[in-house]
């Protein structure tokens, strides 16, 4: 790691990779209704915050939203004199996830720049990114609707920025170092959506990707995933037309209002005879419109140099390999097995639904999820039986008491040896439900055979037919009418009487047996 | 007041010098020394700061014998660490720099910050908001002055604060930052040992960056031991510096130089010097080198070689481009370094004046930073960021690197032991153990010469930046008087890692020299009249 190479081989590289002109990508065309001849090309630049528990370069904590302004703050976060960085390899790591996950080529040798511009919330003056050699690059990433696939340019690491507040009233900017320092993931898409939809899809499938291999929160509304959206629009068989990026979109909904309205601007000019100037621009949300921040002339000289201080990061095959085998399965791969196990795609989708709002652990620690939880209960078991138990008992249970799955106080061996018990027939199924309910209420963590004994819960066996006859009697006294009506012929009535047996068991009967033991005390 | 003198016996005489201050001296009092220091500093403007009291963490630790100046660009806690600039003008760190921690623990008592050129950035220690240092050597040719009126000489910088500390006596030795020469330029305009490590030695944890990837932490003292002894206890793996040398590397050039060490004695009077291969450098002996210099560096050569030693003329091609490399690589790094100083999150701010136009935050920020930086380092950010501009950054900074990259493989094929930093060195047996070269063009000018302006103070630096861009021990000795009376320094530059054999070498000619030049050892530390200074002053 600590040889100190000459960067600027890989340098001179990446520049002419930079200026080589982009590989136009060919797709059927799509006749929008809304733009009738035009095509919109779009691409997306994405700044996720890496859930990492400590900044990209320094020890300090990442920060949450809502924390005390300027708390989580270390002497390198605010540039002071005399500090050195220190990469974080946790958030190499989630970056790696997020690479493997997009079928990206994660390089062996990356290396880190520093981009310079002065602004107060940047307080080195320079913020360390890696523009000459990414991390990855390559890949892409299947829509979850439609059959798009969009392309990965590449994905690189790099530092937020502090956070910058203008308080009008004192006239004065305050600002938030909290963020500074914390661990972004570029990630750059070809040009490859043709409409906001896309678009949005695009974002909502990374968003997905990122929240399931713990790498991000993928929060827009939050500010832990932000878009910055290249539209660029030409006629049908004509050459792409000039782009204008609209940067910071904080949710899926204004960037398709704001792609649209770019497009319609576009398209405006170009109809009445003028050029589109390749304008970088922002949102006004109100008027639903975007706005000229800058145009490529006035674009900043980042003056790029390669950090004198950060050696390369040099990644292994076999690194590489742990994290492919540690890291959790990508939605796709997890549904194929789900459905090879048996389970119906319904099942399925509801154990992978509560994943999904899931919330993402520090450093990639996944919170408990319920497809491992079925996983660990399915080995030696009926996996239909198991995701019975889950989706409708357990899963059922929580949300009647708006609890969410990371609520679960039931253990995997309590929820095991109770389905074991109800298979064996030591338990009947209500009482099973029964016993799940009492565990969750109580955040018991007794063994449910312990409970069941406790509760008196266990099945009457077949042979113990004195409870059961005493319980039939004690219905069909109970329930005289119904039980002349039993004698009389109609045998749909049984059903109650056999209900109120189950009632006066406690769920402790048998009702197959309960049936056969009232009907021979009605013959009688 | 020549009570005082008896209080300081480690003033001993240069003859000395080599003799462990550690048995030399006595423990003394450090609040009157440091009122001693202050008295001495009064003529040379060596420190800027001192501890109001000593707390001294490790009084029996095995530094405590040793008194120590810190440049003022590594950070302390205790005292203001300006870098002698407008812009931290107030500023205290809030952390001590890992060489500071690792001299604390070790017991060793410091005496007070160092001055030194605006963030490291100039040749001769005049570029300070604490103006500019004084050389404290008194010329034999002087000897009828009393020091205190001796000839106004540079103290070479930008570690000239911290030289001239040591050459006073203020210290047995001082802390300095080495980026193309500042600690060697002033080690040799002063009469003393510098050391600059091999590029990750010492740890970089606060050390005020200049340029990050030639910035050395080093040591300047009175003798070649003195600085073996600070450099030993600082020179450690630090997990705070992502640039250090892992230990693996580290063991891996000492068992490269091991069995060569081996053979050499330099504690002998006369060591065997007969497996040495010393290397002279063609390219380091340019038309503007002083003939004196010449004179001294030659009688160096023949002590060498009377012990044993092989001379082996060696050629560096590349050694033409490194200065211009050099400045552009440096400034380059410097200009991004020094963007922090904006005057909003600490340092000095400067108000804007009324009515000043603040709509652009570029204004208010090229206030501040108009303000409070020197000229010359102004110079260096303009040029720095020229060179990054996406129009000069592929002839500039671009093809610095080439240069630099050659100058490294330049010294590797001159190399015998290989470099321990190459995963796939190369044998080379026909190759040499050190180069040795003098250490300046000159000796220290006079502060009001045209020496001081221009492109001077620049060329200073041409022996020393080769070995800064390729990141190899060198250590700076003296050598004897020019025909000014003024001393000289040689250097002795290593491969990468072998700070030891550079300071084995180093010793054997600083013995070999105080054999030779006894009397005029003595006048390089012309004590008695420093002391008449003081009284004279007082």
């Amino acid at each position: 790691m600590l040889v100190r190479r000459c960067p600027w081989r890989s340098i001179q590289l990446r520049l002419h990779q930079l200026w080589r002109p982009r590989q136009i990508h060919t797709r059927e065309a799509i006749h929008d209704k809304r733009w009738p001849g035009w095509q919109v090309i779009i691409g997306i630049e994405v700044h996720a915050q890496i859930k990492s528990r400590r900044k990209l370069f320094s020890e300090s904590f990442t920060s949450r939203p809502g924390e005390t302004p300027n708390t989580t703050v270390s002497a390198f976060d605010s540039a002071f004199p005399g500090t050195l960085p220190t990469l974080n390899p946790k958030c190499v790591e989630l970056a790696v996830r997020t690479a493997l996950a997009l079928n990206s080529k994660v390089h062996y040798h990356s290396a880190f720049d520093r981009k310079h511009y002065f602004y107060s919330d940047l307080p080195a003056g320079y913020q360390i990114t890696q523009r000459y050699s990414p991390l990855a690059s390559g890949g892409y990433i299947k829509l979850s609707k439609g059959d798009v696939s969009v392309g990965i340019t590449q994905i690189q690491l790099e530092q937020d920025t502090a956070k910058s507040t203008f308080d009008g009233l004192r006239r004065t900017s305050l600002i938030d170092l909290n963020r500074a320092g914390s661990g972004l993931m570029e990630i750059v898409s070809e040009p490859d959506m043709r409409s906001p939809e896309e678009a949005a899809h695009y974002v909502r499938t990374l968003q997905a990707v990122l929240r399931c291999v713990g790498s991000s929160d993928g929060n827009m509304e939050q500010g832990s995933f932000r878009c910055d959206v290249n539209v660029s629009v030409n006629k049908h068989g004509q050459p792409h037309g000039t782009r204008c990026e609209i940067k910071n979109l904080n949710s899926v909904k204004f960037m398709m209002i704001a792609i649209t309205s770019e497009v319609f601007r576009h398209i405006e000019l170009l109809e009445s005879g003028r050029s589109v100037p390749q304008d970088t621009r922002g949102f006004d949300e109100n008027k639903a419109e975007t706005f000229k921040l800058r145009s490529k002339a006035d674009s900043p000289d980042y003056r790029y140099m390669p950090d004198p201080n950060i050696p390369p990061l040099l990644i292994s095959e076999e690194y590489l390999e742990t994290i492919r085998k540690t890291m959790p399965d990508l939605p796709d791969a997890t549904l194929a097995r789900l459905l090879n196990l048996g389970l119906s795609e319904r099942d399925a989708d509801v154990l992978m639904a509560v994943d999904s709002g899931r919330e993402v652990g520090f450093d990639g620690e996944l919170g408990k999820d319920a497809v491992t939880y079925f996983d660990s209960l399915a080995q030696q078991r009926d996996p239909r039986v198991v995701v019975n138990w889950m989706t409708h008992e357990l899963i059922g249970q929580l949300t009647a008491r708006k609890e969410t799955f990371s609520d679960n106080p039931v253990s995997v061996e309590q929820l095991g040896e109770l389905i074991d018990m109800v298979q064996d027939s030591k338990i009947t199924g209500t009482s099973g439900k029964l016993l799940l309910k009492h565990i969750i209420a109580n955040r018991s963590s007794s063994a449910p055979s312990v409970l069941a004994q406790e509760l008196s819960l266990e099945a009457v066996s077949e042979d113990d037919n004195t409870s059961t006859r005493a319980w039939c009697v004690e219905a069909i006294e109970a329930l005289p009418d119904e039980a002349e009506a039993v004698r009389r012929g109609n045998l749909r009535v049984l059903n109650k009487l056999v209900g109120k047996v189950m009632q006066l068991s406690r769920g402790r009967a048998d009702a197959q047996n309960a049936r056969v033991v009232l009907e021979d005390v009605l013959r009688r | 007041m020549h009570r005082l003198a008896r209080v300081y016996p480690y003033r001993s005489r240069a003859g000395c010098r080599a003799r462990s201050f550690a048995t030399s001296h006595s423990r003394h009092s450090a609040i009157i020394h440091t009122e001693h220091a202050q008295s001495l500093n009064e003529s040379t403007n060596a420190l800027v700061s001192f501890p109001t009291k000593n707390h001294n963490p490790n009084p029996h630790g095995p530094l405590s014998n040793l008194t120590v100046a810190i440049k003022d660009n590594i950070c302390t806690i205790h005292l203001p660490t300006t870098c002698s600039s407008g812009m931290l003008r107030h500023f205290t760190s809030p952390f001590d720099a890992t060489a500071v921690e690792l001299l604390k623990a070790g017991g060793a008592s410091i005496i007070g910050k160092a001055n030194c050129d605006e963030f490291g950035m100039g040749s001769l220690n005049v570029n300070s908001i604490h103006g500019p240092v004084v050389n404290p050597y008194h010329s034999p040719n002087e000897k009828s002055i009393p020091w205190a009126e001796r000839e106004r000489r540079s103290a070479g910088g930008s570690s000239g604060g911290s030289a001239a500390a040591v050459a006073a006596g203020m210290c047995d030795a001082a802390l300095g930052t080495d980026t193309g020469g500042s600690i060697r330029l002033p080690a040799s305009y002063c009469g003393i040992t510098g050391l600059k490590p091999s590029y990750g030695l010492i740890s970089r944890w606060g050390v005020v960056s200049f340029a990050d990837s030639l910035d050395c932490v080093g040591v300047l003292g009175k003798s070649v031991d003195t600085v073996k002894t600070v450099f030993e206890s600082i020179s450690s793996y630090d997990p705070k510096d992502p640039t250090a040398a892992t230990p693996h590397t580290r063991e891996r050039a000492k068992a490269s130089a091991e069995s060569l060490l081996s053979t050499l004695d330099a504690d002998l009077s006369d060591p065997d010097l007969s497996s040495l291969r010393i290397g002279i450098p063609q390219e380091y002996f340019p038309s503007e080198l002083n003939t004196t210099i010449v004179t001294a560096v030659r009688k160096v050569l023949e002590r060498l070689s009377s012990l044993g030693a092989q001379l082996i003329p060696v050629s560096l091609p590349s050694t033409p481009y490194a200065l211009s490399a050099y400045y552009v690589i440096a400034s380059a790094e410097a200009s991004s370094n020094l963007a922090r100083y904006d005057g909003v999150q600490y340092g000095t701010r400067f108000p804007l004046l009324p009515g000043a136009d603040k709509s652009k935050p570029g204004n208010v920020y090229a206030h501040t930073r108009s303000a409070g930086f020197g000229a010359e380092v102004q110079k260096r950010i303009l040029l720095g960021t020229y060179a990054l501009t996406a129009d000069a950054f592929d002839n500039y900074f671009l093809q610095a690197q080439r240069v630099r990259q050659r100058i490294k493989t330049d010294f590797d094929s001159a190399f015998r032991i290989p470099n321990a930093q190459l995963s796939n060195p190369s044998p080379n047996p026909d190759g040499v153990d050190v180069i040795l070269h003098p250490s300046a063009i000159r000796t220290a000018p006079r502060l009001d010469s045209d020496a001081v302006s221009g492109l001077g103070p620049y060329l200073q630096d041409v022996m020393a930046v080769p070995a800064s861009l390729a990141g190899l021990p060198t250590v700076s000795v003296p050598a004897g008087l020019a025909a000014d009376g003024w001393p000289i320094g040689v250097s002795v530059v290593g491969q990468w890692g072998s700070d030891e054999l550079v300071m084995c070498i180093g010793k054997v000619i600083e013995r070999t020299s105080d054999e030779d030049d006894g009397p005029m050892a003595d006048a390089i530390f012309g004590f008695d009249d420093v002391i008449c200074g003081l009284d004279a002053a007082t």
